[in-house]
């Protein structure tokens, strides 16, 4: 896999993308600062957004950018939260990069493994194989309970501080501070990743696996590496999550959140890694505020909106934003 | 004047904030989903003790925070502590339906110095968890341990054990198989089920072919007890002679009504009926209904919060409103009362509620299904909590 976008010959073109990462890693940082100046007492909530965004965007290189239809995602995401878990509480690994680094390595495994058998099914079956999958996982875990907790969750994770000098507080800044480095630094190498020439075969089998194996590609390897990478991307999200939350339940395994997991990414637009950002932000924001205002009745609310954003807005709040600009442009010039 | 005017300013503002002394309490359960039933009987306990004293204790406005966990949920469940302490300031933190929903958030309460009084989750180890736990509900082996008396009494010699598989189901299995070995009777089987199962008929049919006389079930009061239970009426096991044994979650008021004349003379053992006779419960009873709408919904965690409310505001009156999680806790312990439910106390030792347990039958009063008790254990205290 080389790190070379594929239409770059010249420098300027070269020089044109490291801009455009430079802009993008500006703004989420920019956002990042913000919100954390703006909301100070949320830090944990924000850390838990990241946590999903991870999820999010590796959802989005399977789905968005491959094509590979799943609503079982939460499996790798769960494997990674579990790995770096069960290494803290049972064998005493707390160093917090080190269990960022055991979630990746967990999601990737987990990846590889799962999309053995998810690949196997097209459309429909590779829906139900996948939720198969999830379900199987989730069964694992519960069954599993001397290593997992169960239902009773894997409590017991006490990360050590960070660096051996920032401790894991009570208003979550370190975690915070660790979760946005985690983001940028996952969000450039994606960016790489999807514009490389890896990526562009994955977006070409989604367009046409029949002919890009006409081209003499491997269809189904290609996708089995694309799942290993999102695989680290999603355990890395489900590391954070254990290291910041200190729990970790058989939710962070189940169907359920997979399925959120896939309605943010529409919420915030397929094949877009700023998509994925904007969609488990606001989603994930709006339900935790609506449900504070009304613990009673607040998953109405989060239909309406869900409802309201398929009609008016069906690719995603960032292709909404994305053909707005592109309408107010047309009429300026 | 102008002088006068800012140095009544100046005191307006700092009296101000002296007086306007609201203390917050956030109280987690499943106010939405499935389970909504039960929370709302949380909101219902804590509505009725604020209609019968008042929403202030000395100069303090008690404020109430909700967050919705519909299911058990340990990580959003220590998200949501998480945020009650330090986004919105509560001094106290109560409800917490389900066992792993309060282990998880224990950990939090020193560092944010928040004593946590539990409404219901009935796991003996949580107040092991962390010395801010306060329980004002009831543990499974509590409820449970006085069954297996009840089943020898009744020449019951073989019986079965069937729990959902999480922290208070097997609490209740081992409670039960300790007492009923104890008292020389034989289990011959245990089984655990996953807490989200929902179709009961294979389990009904495992227990009919187990050769046992009686099946001894736990399941966390809500949709899956009204479930169990009608997959044991309707598998006939009931006609087959399999007597069914469990503490009153599986009998809770509200899925009475569900269960018809099918229940009438099951028997359960339990901290709380609503029908159980005495002036304190009568005017419970009178409160909770009006606050929950509809009087046949009342069931018993409306009982765990209301006491738990009585609980949280005599640590508010010892701390004299101040933020001191060990002070609080401290002044609770050897409390004693009469609660709706009869004479209960806090165990000093385990911050546990010690209280009656009750033998009760279905039975049919006045066209209403209620709890009958017929028989007291009075003054049981945990015996599944062990000196950590």
């Amino acid at each position: 896999m080389s790190d070379m976008p594929v239409n770059s010959v010249t420098t300027r073109s070269w020089q044109r993308t490291a801009l455009g990462d430079f802009w993008a890693v500006a703004a989420v940082a920019l956002v990042a600062g913000a919100l954390f100046l703006l909301f100070p007492t949320n830090l944990a909530l924000l850390t838990r957004i990241i946590a999903v965004m991870l999820l999010v965007l590796s959802l989005d290189l399977v789905t968005g950018f491959s094509g590979v239809a799943t609503l079982g995602h939460a499996t790798l995401f769960g494997a990674g939260a579990y790995a770096a878990g069960i290494f803290a509480a049972r064998f005493g690994v707390t160093d917090p990069l080190l269990m960022l680094a055991i979630g990746a390595v967990a999601g990737a495994l987990a990846g590889a493994v799962t999309s053995l058998v998810i690949l196997r099914g097209h459309g429909l079956s590779q829906l139900v194989l996948s939720i198969a999958v999830v379900s199987l996982a989730h069964e694992a875990a519960n069954k599993l309970s001397a290593w997992t907790g169960g239902s009773d969750g894997l409590s017991g994770i006490a990360p050590s501080p960070l660096f051996g000098l920032f401790r894991f507080d009570l208003f979550g800044r370190t975690a915070f501070f660790m979760a946005v480095g985690l983001l940028l630094v996952v969000f450039v190498v994606l960016r790489i990743v999807v514009r490389s020439p890896f990526g562009m075969l994955c977006r070409g089998i989604k367009q046409d696996p029949v002919r890009v194996r006409a081209m003499g590609a491997p269809v189904y390897f290609t996708l089995v590496k694309m799942y290993a990478i999102a695989g680290a991307v999603a355990g890395l999200g489900g590391a954070l999550s254990a290291i910041a939350t200190k729990v970790v339940g058989l939710d962070s395994l189940s169907f359920t959140t997979s399925a959120e997991a896939l309605v943010m990414l529409v919420v915030g637009g397929t094949g877009k890694l700023f998509g994925a950002l904007v969609g488990t932000l606001v989603f994930v924001w709006f339900e935790d505020r609506v449900s504070a205002i009304n613990p009673f009745h607040w998953l109405t609310i989060i239909g309406v909106l869900l409802i309201g954003v398929v009609l008016f807005a069906p690719k995603g709040l960032v292709g909404a934003a994305e053909s707005l600009w592109a309408r107010v442009r047309g009429r300026r010039s | 004047m102008k002088k006068l005017f800012l140095a009544s300013l100046a005191l307006a503002l700092t009296s101000s904030v002296a007086f306007a002394d609201t203390i917050k309490i956030g109280v987690v359960g499943p106010f939405s989903g499935p389970a909504s039933l039960q929370g709302r009987n949380f909101q219902a306990g804590i509505d009725a003790w604020l209609a019968v004293n008042g929403n202030t204790i000395g100069d303090h406005t008690i404020e109430i925070v909700y967050r919705d966990l519909p299911a058990a949920d340990p990580a959003q469940s220590a998200a949501l502590t998480q945020e009650l302490i330090v986004s919105e300031g509560v001094q106290y933190l109560a409800g917490y339906y389900y066992t792993p929903d309060a282990m998880a958030a224990a950990p939090i309460l020193e560092e944010g110095n928040v004593p946590m009084v539990v409404f219901n989750a009935a796991t003996s180890a949580i107040v092991n968890a962390s010395p801010y736990v306060v329980r004002t509900s009831f543990t499974t082996w509590q409820t449970s341990t006085p069954m297996a008396a009840v089943a020898r009494e009744r020449g019951i010699n073989k019986a079965m054990t069937v729990v959902s598989d999480y922290g208070p189901g097997v609490d209740a299995e081992t409670a039960f198989v300790t007492a009923f070995g104890g008292a020389g009777g034989e289990v011959v089987e245990s089984v655990r089920m996953p807490m989200n199962t929902n179709d009961f008929s294979p389990m009904m049919q495992r227990i009919k072919d187990s050769g046992a006389e009686a099946v001894f079930a736990f399941l966390p009061a809500g949709p899956a007890t009204l479930g169990f239970m009608q997959a044991y009426v309707e598998n006939g096991l009931k006609d087959a002679g399999v007597t069914l044994l469990a503490p009153g979650d599986l009998t809770q008021e509200p899925d009475l009504v569900a269960l018809g004349t099918n229940a009438l003379g099951l028997l359960t053992t339990f901290h709380y009926a609503v029908s159980h006779d005495s002036p304190e419960n009568a005017a419970f009873v009178e409160a909770a209904s009006k606050a929950i709408g509809n009087a046949a919904d009342l069931s018993f965690p409306a009982v765990g919060a209301y006491d738990g409310m009585y609980v949280i505001s005599k640590m508010i009156e010892a701390t004299g409103g101040n933020q001191d999680a060990a002070a609080a806790v401290e002044a609770v312990k050897g409390l004693s009362w009469t609660s709706p439910r009869g004479p209960v106390s806090i165990n000093p030792e385990n911050r546990h509620i010690t209280q009656n347990i009750y033998l009760r039958e279905v039975a049919q009063e006045d066209g209403r299904y209620i709890n009958k008790e017929i028989q007291t254990f009075e003054a049981q205290t945990d015996p599944g909590w062990k000196a950590p």
